[in-house]
C-alpha cells in the first residue's frame, strides 16, 4: 500500500508545480492580453471609446494587483472551473472551447493510439517470436512508415483517398452539409462522425504503429534468451503459454511504460492531424492560441495537457504495479 | 488584408506542388454538378452555396457588428449600410437603406433620405430613429459628428463640427444600420454576441450556427424584391488553404478568395470560374526617410531612395518572389486603372517593371556620390548602404528582399537583407526604429486617394522617431512636407473634383520626387467560384463588386446577386 500512497503524493506535488508554472509562464512572456486585445481592435479600424474601455476592463480585469493576489485568484478561479475568456474567440469562455474540443480529440486520437499500441505490440511479439523467418520482413516496412513525416502522409492520404477517389470526406468531424445545426443524438450523426474519423485514424495508426512493432520485437528477442524462458521450455510447457505468459508479458513491460507517456500526449499530439483534416479537436485551439498570443486559451490548453499527461502516467503506474511485482517492492 | 501567414502559404504551396506532381499521372475525373437548363424564368431551387471566408474552427457565434471578433456574413448579409460603394470600380454609390443624399454648401451638414418600406427581419419597420441611433450609439462614436436629427419621417440630417466630405464613405458606406429596439437594451455593445436570431435588414438572415459552420438563408421580407434569389449560404470553418483547395477539387466548396500559386490546378476542368483583382493596398518598402524627425541611415537622403527605386527590377521580383501574381503599383500611390482619373497629367501611371541601372548611378552621381573602392557609392563618408527588413516567415517578402540585394549592387548600392519577427516589425514600424521594411500601406476602398494621402503622407499622421504612432497614424516614413499638408487640407474642404484633383496633383509631384515609400506592387486577390451551379458572378468586364469572399459587404452584395443556373 505504501507504493500507491507514495505515488499519489508524488503526483499531487507535480500537479501543484505544473499548475503554478502554468500561472507564471504567460506572466513572464512580454505583452499583456489587454493591450494585445486593444491593439487588435484598433488594427481592424475600430476605435476605443471610454465606454469600450470600461467593458474591456470588465472582461480582463485590471492588472494592478500583486502577483500573490493574482496567484490566489488564479487558484480560486481554477477551483471554480473558470479559465478565463479567450481573446481570439472572444467572448467565448476557455472552458467552453475546451469542453467542445476535448471529446473529439480524446475519442479519435485516444482510440487510434490504443489501436496502434495493441496492433504494434501484437505484431512485434509475433515478429520476435518468429525471428529469422519471413515474419521479420515486416520490419523494413515498419521502419519506412516510421520515417515518413506524419504531415506528408496525411496530406497524401487526403489528396488520394479524399479528393481523388472521393472515398472519404476532406474536412470536419461530421458532414457540415447534412448537419448544419451541429451534433445531435442520432444514428445518422454517429455514422457521419465515424465516417469522418476513419481517414484521420488510419493516418495516425499507420504513422505510429511502426515504433511499437520495432520496440516490442527487440524486447521479445532478448526476453526469449532469458533463463526463465529456457526453463519453461525445458519443463515442456505449451508454446502458447510460453509465448503469452513468459515471453510477451515480460517483453511488453517497457512498451507499457512508454504507452503511458504516449497516452498522455494524445491531447498535444493531435495538432498536425487536426490542422490537415480541420478536425474539431484541441490541438487546433493550441495553434490558434499560440499564434495569436491568446494567453487565457493557451493556459487552458496547457493545463488540460498537463493534467492528462499526469493522469495517464498515474494510471499506468498503478497498472504497472499490478503486472510487475518488482515495482511495488522496490520502493 | 496583409499576408497574415506567408509561411503557411509557402509550406502549403510546396506541399501541394508535391502532391499534385504525384497525382498528375491520373486522369481528371468528371466534375460534379448538372447541366444548365436554359430558360428565362429564374430558378428558385438549387444547392446551398458553400463559402470559405477565412473563418477557422472552432467558430464562436458572434453577429454583433460592433464586435472585434464578428463573423463574416454579419456585415452586408445581415446588417446593411446606407449605400454600397464598389471597391473594384469607379461609379456612384448604389442605394441600399439610403435612397439619396445631399451635402450642404459648406460640407458641415448631410441630408440622407431613408428607404421607405424596409423592414427588420423581426417584422418591425426601419425608422429614422434606427438610423440616428446607428450614428450616435456609444460603440460608433464618430468624433466629427455634432448631432444627428430627424428632418422628416424619411430624412436624417447629420451635422458636423467641420466640413466632412472626406468622411462620406465612412458615413454612407461603412456605418451599419442596427435596430434601436434591440441594441438599446444591451448594456454593453462590445461584449454583446447577438448570437441568436440577429435582427437586421439585410438580404440574408441567420438560420443555424455550430462550431464548424453556420448558415444564412434568404430574407423573404427583404426590401429589394429582386434580390436575393439563392436560398441558402453555408459559411464553413476551414483550417488552412490546402483543405479549401481540396474541397474545391471535390466540388464541395463554391466560393472563396485565397492564395493558390497555380490557379489552373483548380480551374482546369471548367467547373470553377476564376477572377484575379488587384488589392487596393500597395505593397511598398517603408523607409524611415526624415532625418529631421530622427531617422538615421543612408536612406534619409532622397537621392539614395530614388536611385534604389530605379535599380529595382520589379518584374523579376514579381516573377520569382510573388509567383507572378502581383501587378505594378503607381508611384502616386493610387490603384492603377481604378484611380487613373486622379493622376496629374505628366506623372507616370505605373512604376517601371525593369531596372534602370545607368539612371540610378546618374542620380547618385548628380547628388555628389562617388563610387568607392568597394564598389559602393559614398558621399562625405556616408556609404549608400542600408538594411531592408522583412518579416520572418513571410516567404514572398523574404525572397523579394534577397533579390533586392543583388539588384541594388549593380548600381553601387549596398542592401543588407535581414528578417525580423512579426512583433519586432510591428514595434519598429510604430516607433520608426528601422531603415527600410517591406510592408504595405492601406489603400483606399473607394476611388479617391484622400485617406492614403492624409494617413500616410501628412505631418499630422506621424511622430518623431521613438514616439509610437497611434493606431490611426500610418505615416511610417516620418514624411513631412508643408506642400503636402496644405494640399491635403485643401482637398478636405471641398467636394469640387477639379479643386481636389489640383490638390492631389501637388501631393503626387511631391511624393514622386521624395519617394518616402518605395512603391512595388498591388497584390492580387484570387477568387474562385462555382460557375456550373451559380450565375451572376463579377467578371473582368463587369466588376460590379470587389469579389473577395472575406470582404464583408462586397461579398454579401455578390451573393445577393447570384442566381441558380
Amino acid at each position: 500500500m505504501k507504493y500507491y500512497l507514495r505515488r499519489i503524493v508524488f503526483y499531487l506535488i507535480t500537479l501543484w508545480a505544473a499548475i503554478s508554472l502554468n500561472f507564471m509562464l504567460p506572466r513572464l512572456m512580454p505583452g499583456d492580453a489587454r493591450a494585445i486585445f486593444i491593439d487588435k481592435l484598433m488594427r481592424r479600424g475600430g476605435e476605443i471609446t471610454p465606454a469600450m474601455e470600461n467593458s474591456i476592463d470588465l472582461v480582463f480585469g485590471t492588472a494592478d494587483s500583486s502577483l500573490w493576489e493574482q496567484y490566489l485568484r488564479y487558484w480560486g478561479n481554477l477551483l471554480r472551473g473558470d479559465l478565463g475568456i479567450s481573446i481570439t474567440k472572444f467572448p467565448a469562455p476557455v472552458t467552453e472551447l475546451i469542453a467542445a474540443a476535448l471529446p473529439w480529440t480524446l475519442i479519435l486520437v485516444g482510440t487510434a493510439t490504443v489501436i496502434s499500441f495493441i496492433l504494434g505490440v501484437a505484431l512485434g511479439a509475433l515478429a520476435g517470436w518468429k525471428r529469422g523467418t519471413a515474419a521479420d520482413a515486416i520490419i523494413p516496412g515498419m521502419t519506412l512508415l516510421q520515417s515518413v513525416p506524419y504531415f506528408w502522409l496525411a496530406l497524401i492520404f487526403v489528396a488520394y483517398f479524399a479528393v481523388q477517389f472521393r472515398l472519404f470526406p476532406i474536412i470536419g468531424g461530421y458532414s457540415l452539409r447534412d448537419f448544419p445545426a451541429g451534433p445531435e443524438w442520432s444514428w445518422a450523426f454517429a455514422q457521419s462522425a465515424l465516417y469522418h474519423a476513419v481517414l484521420p485514424a488510419i493516418t495516425i495508426i499507420i504513422a505510429s504503429v511502426g515504433g511499437w512493432v520495432l520496440g516490442m520485437r527487440n524486447m521479445m528477442v532478448s526476453t526469449l534468451s532469458e533463463d526463465y524462458v529456457v526453463t519453461a521450455e525445458a519443463k515442456g510447457l505449451t508454446r502458447g503459454r510460453i509465448f503469452t505468459w513468459y515471453a510477451a508479458r515480460n517483453a511488453a513491460l517497457p512498451s507499457m511504460a512508454a504507452f503511458g507517456i504516449t497516452l498522455g500526449f494524445v491531447v498535444a499530439g493531435s495538432i498536425v492531424m487536426e490542422q490537415v483534416f480541420t478536425y474539431p479537436g484541441i490541438g487546433k485551439l493550441m495553434i490558434n492560441a499560440v499564434q495569436d498570443k491568446d494567453y487565457a486559451l493557451m493556459q487552458g490548453v496547457f493545463l488540460v495537457i498537463t493534467v492528462t499527461v499526469l493522469a495517464a502516467n498515474f494510471v499506468m503506474d498503478l497498472i504497472y504495479g499490478l503486472i510487475d511485482p518488482r515495482a511495488r517492492n522496490n520502493v | 488584408m496583409l499576408t497574415k501567414s506567408g509561411w503557411k502559404r509557402a509550406a502549403v504551396a510546396a506541399l501541394m506542388a508535391g502532391v499534385l506532381g504525384l497525382s498528375a499521372c491520373s486522369g481528371s475525373d468528371s466534375p460534379a454538378g448538372g447541366g444548365s437548363s436554359a430558360g428565362t424564368e429564374v430558378k428558385t431551387e438549387g444547392p446551398v452555396l458553400a463559402v470559405f471566408a477565412g473563418s477557422q474552427t472552432p467558430i464562436v457565434a458572434n453577429f454583433n457588428p460592433y464586435s472585434p471578433t464578428l463573423l463574416p456574413g454579419t456585415l452586408g448579409s445581415i446588417y446593411e449600410p446606407l449605400f454600397f460603394y464598389n471597391k473594384a470600380d469607379v461609379g456612384d454609390p448604389i442605394p441600399l437603406l439610403g435612397t439619396e443624399y445631399e451635402w450642404s454648401e459648406d460640407g458641415t451638414s448631410l441630408k440622407i433620405g431613408i428607404r421607405e418600406g424596409a423592414k427588420w427581419n423581426d417584422g418591425t419597420d426601419l425608422t429614422v430613429d434606427d438610423v440616428i441611433y446607428s450614428f450616435t450609439n456609444e460603440a460608433v462614436s464618430m468624433d466629427y459628428l455634432a448631432e444627428a436629427v430627424k428632418a422628416d419621417d424619411t430624412t436624417v440630417e447629420l451635422k458636423f463640427k467641420e466640413p466632412s466630405y472626406t468622411n462620406e464613405y465612412a458615413i454612407l458606406g461603412s456605418t451599419y444600420i442596427v435596430p434601436k429596439h434591440v441594441f438599446e437594451k444591451e448594456a454593453d455593445l462590445v461584449t454583446f454576441t447577438n448570437a441568436e436570431a440577429p435582427v437586421g435588414t439585410g438580404p440574408f438572415k441567420l438560420s443555424t450556427v455550430t462550431d464548424a459552420s453556420y448558415n444564412v438563408v434568404k430574407n423573404d421580407s427583404y426590401w429589394d424584391a429582386e434580390r436575393p434569389t439563392i436560398n441558402e449560404v453555408q459559411y464553413l470553418g476551414i483550417d488552412g488553404n490546402s483543405s479549401a483547395e481540396s474541397l474545391f477539387k471535390a466540388g464541395q466548396l463554391d466560393y472563396s478568395t485565397m492564395f493558390v500559386p497555380d490557379p489552373t490546378t483548380l480551374t482546369a476542368d471548367g467547373h470553377l470560374g476564376y477572377l484575379r483583382l488587384s488589392s487596393p493596398n500597395p505593397l511598398t518598402i517603408l523607409t524611415c526617410s526624415n532625418a529631421e524627425l530622427g531617422c538615421e541611415g543612408a536612406q534619409t537622403d532622397k537621392a539614395v531612395r530614388q536611385a534604389f527605386s530605379k535599380v529595382l527590377n520589379r518584374d523579376e521580383i514579381n516573377e520569382k518572389a510573388y509567383y507572378g501574381h502581383a501587378s505594378l503599383a503607381a508611384p502616386t500611390f493610387t490603384l492603377p486603372e481604378r484611380d487613373e482619373q486622379w493622376i496629374k497629367d505628366g506623372l507616370p501611371q505605373l512604376v517601371d517593371g525593369g531596372a534602370d541601372v545607368e539612371e540610378a548611378k546618374k542620380i547618385l552621381e548628380d547628388a555628389g556620390y562617388t563610387l568607392g573602392g568597394d564598389g559602393i557609392y559614398a558621399k562625405d563618408g556616408q556609404r549608400a548602404s542600408f538594411t531592408v527588413n522583412s518579416v520572418e516567415g513571410w516567404s514572398d517578402a523574404n525572397a523579394a528582399a534577397e533579390l533586392m540585394v543583388s539588384q541594388a549592387k549593380a548600381a553601387g548600392i549596398e542592401v543588407k537583407s535581414e528578417t525580423v519577427t512579426l512583433d519586432q516589425y510591428t514595434e519598429d514600424r510604430q516607433v520608426g526604429d528601422y531603415e527600410m521594411i517591406i510592408s504595405a500601406l492601406f489603400g483606399t476602398p473607394i476611388s479617391d486617394p484622400y485617406t492614403i494621402y492624409r494617413n500616410s503622407f501628412t505631418t499630422d499622421y506621424t511622430t518623431p522617431v521613438g514616439t509610437p504612432l497611434d493606431a490611426r497614424q500610418t505615416n511610417f516614413a516620418r514624411y513631412s512636407n508643408p506642400v503636402v499638408d496644405e494640399a491635403v487640407h485643401t482637398a478636405a474642404q471641398t467636394n469640387d473634383e477639379a479643386v481636389k484633383k489640383e490638390a492631389y496633383g501637388k501631393i503626387q509631384e511631391a511624393i514622386v520626387e521624395d519617394v518616402p515609400y518605395i512603391p512595388l506592387f498591388h497584390g492580387g486577390s484570387q477568387t474562385f467560384y462555382n460557375q456550373d451551379d451559380f450565375d451572376g458572378w463579377p467578371t473582368e468586364d463587369n466588376k460590379y463588386a470587389f469579389p473577395a469572399s472575406w470582404d464583408a459587404l462586397q461579398a454579401a452584395y455578390v451573393m445577393s446577386q447570384l442566381t441558380y443556373k
